[in-house]
């Protein structure tokens, strides 16, 4: 089977990187990233202040939401290629992958909403910012489950050669670790498991970044190992 | 089966069986997280006064309920994936199968995530004034209760499939409650309008008559899905042309 059409897919993901970083950088709610102790006319303030900041990301990120898309996609087709019994864990790894996006889809439209029309009542330009920050940090429940089932889907294929080396495998168990402790930003306005606080924003983000560029160097290999080895999804 | 006796992890459907094994331990934990630990069900009723409103949506129990769902919501793909790769092995096109993954998709957010959220908003800042409070109650019962579009469309493609399909792996009659489980999903529509009486959020009609039906449907499917992987034969599973064992050192290519 010709690999072509995946290495195109795969080599969409380092410009999608690029523009994630790009709008990482950019955006005024992460640098650094707001308290979640500000009160509602503080965070109202803050976005009245940045309205182009905020807007100017909000529509770039509406744009490349779901760019990582693709190398998610070529993830599926190479795990559909394990000698499962089954395509299961492919099936509920491509759910989450839409779940998952969809979540941040809602974060990047509730900031763009709340900077839409700032002068709204404080009290709903909090609740829109308080939103944001439930869908773009609390649910990672997806993305653990989807690299779960990545994991299993090496771990179970015992062919002498398997599709991918069993270190990722590893290397998606830890990341579902370390993904964990953002899910309890829900309970905590301050310390480190706070929203902005060093394991619910920086471990996570900095997780999925390193995250992306091992599955990115795993799937290049994983591509070009295939030849013309059979792909069960349909 | 075939090979006699062998471990669970030798299992070559080892991977269906833990999808299979999850789905218990997902609805034990949504079961948690909506009754005992945030009392948002059985459903507080649409009339409440809002000091009523406004005191249970600041309970502290909202928020754990949120963390445990944000953390076991994953699963629901997994449950799901579990009965899709049933009709994936059924008689039918591919169609029926894709229709129930993109519903299982979109009925994620808007059925489980966003709801707990609107619950969990609430408790988080407990400044928010009442008028806040009172819309995040009516959008959290709403989104729970009132999203039936995208399990309509799963219930649809699933009853159908097993009704249409001719290699008998679900029973037909399973297919027929399938399509009756749709109709229930029908029947709640009227909760955007209705504040009181049968077709409230919390009513007879659409919700004790809606939840009993459909509680008896799931664990009906789930012993019909066991059986189903357990009378698969091992030829037919997509693992059979791998030769999994080591020491035979060609591969079979060209199965």
């Amino acid at each position: 089977m010709n690999t072509k059409g995946q290495r195109i897919l795969l080599w969409t993901a380092p410009p999608a990187v690029a523009l994630f970083a790009l709008a990482y950088l950019v955006f005024p709610v992460f640098s650094p990233p707001l308290s979640p102790t500000l009160t509602p006319d503080q965070v109202a303030a803050f976005f009245r202040d940045n309205v182009t900041g905020i807007l100017g990301v909000a529509i770039l990120c509406n744009l490349i939401a779901c760019s990582l898309v693709p190398l998610f996609a070529v993830t599926a087709v190479q795990m559909s290629r394990a000698a499962t019994s089954s395509p299961v864990l492919t099936y509920a790894y491509v759910i989450c992958v839409g779940v998952g996006t969809t979540a941040f889809i809602l974060a990047d439209y509730c900031w763009g909403m709340a900077a839409f029309r700032p002068d709204r009542d404080p009290q709903l330009v909090s609740l829109l910012n308080d939103m944001a920050w439930f869908f773009f940090i609390a649910p990672v429940g997806t993305i653990m489950v989807q690299n779960l089932c990545f994991a299993l889907s090496v771990y179970l294929d015992d062919r002498p050669e398997p599709v991918f080396p069993r270190w990722v495998a590893h290397f998606n168990v830890a990341t579902v670790v370390l993904l964990a402790p953002s899910a309890f930003s829900i309970l905590y306005k301050t310390g480190p498991l706070a929203w902005n606080g060093p394991l619910s924003f920086t471990l996570r983000l900095t997780t999925f970044a390193v995250y992306i560029a091992v599955m990115f160097w795993a799937l290049l290999r994983a591509v070009r190992n295939q030849g013309d080895d059979r792909v069960v999804l349909a | 089966m075939s090979g006699g006796e062998t471990s669970w992890r030798t299992s070559r459907k080892l991977d269906q069986w833990i999808a299979f094994w999850s789905v218990p331990f997902f609805f034990t934990l949504f079961g948690l997280v909506f009754v005992p630990l945030s009392w948002m069900m059985p459903p507080r009723s649409p009339q409440n006064s809002t000091p009523h409103i406004v005191d249970f949506m600041q309970s502290h129990n909202l928020l754990i309920a949120c963390v445990i769902l944000t953390l076991a919501y994953g699963l629901a793909p997994v449950s799901n994936a579990c009965y899709l790769i049933q009709v994936k092995r059924m008689s039918v096109s591919p169609a029926f199968r894709y229709s129930m993954m993109i519903g299982a998709v979109t009925g994620a957010i808007v059925g489980m995530l966003f709801p707990m959220f609107c619950f969990g908003l609430g408790a988080f800042r407990p400044g928010y004034s009442s008028a806040v409070l009172t819309m995040l109650y009516d959008f959290g019962y709403l989104a729970f209760i009132g999203s039936l579009g995208c399990f309509c469309v799963m219930w649809m493609a699933f009853g159908l499939a097993i009704i249409l399909d001719e290699n008998r792996i679900l029973p037909k009659w399973l297919g027929y409650y399938t399509v009756w489980q749709y109709v229930t999903e029908l029947m709640a529509a009227p909760v955007w309008i209705a504040k009181s009486g049968p077709f409230a959020w919390n009513g007879l009609m659409t919700f004790w008559f809606a939840m009993i039906l459909y509680v008896s449907w799931q664990f009906l499917v789930y012993i019909c899905i066991y059986r189903a992987i357990k009378n698969q034969l091992e030829a037919e599973l997509d693992n059979a042309w791998a030769d999994l064992r080591p020491t035979v050192a060609p591969a079979k290519s060209s199965a």
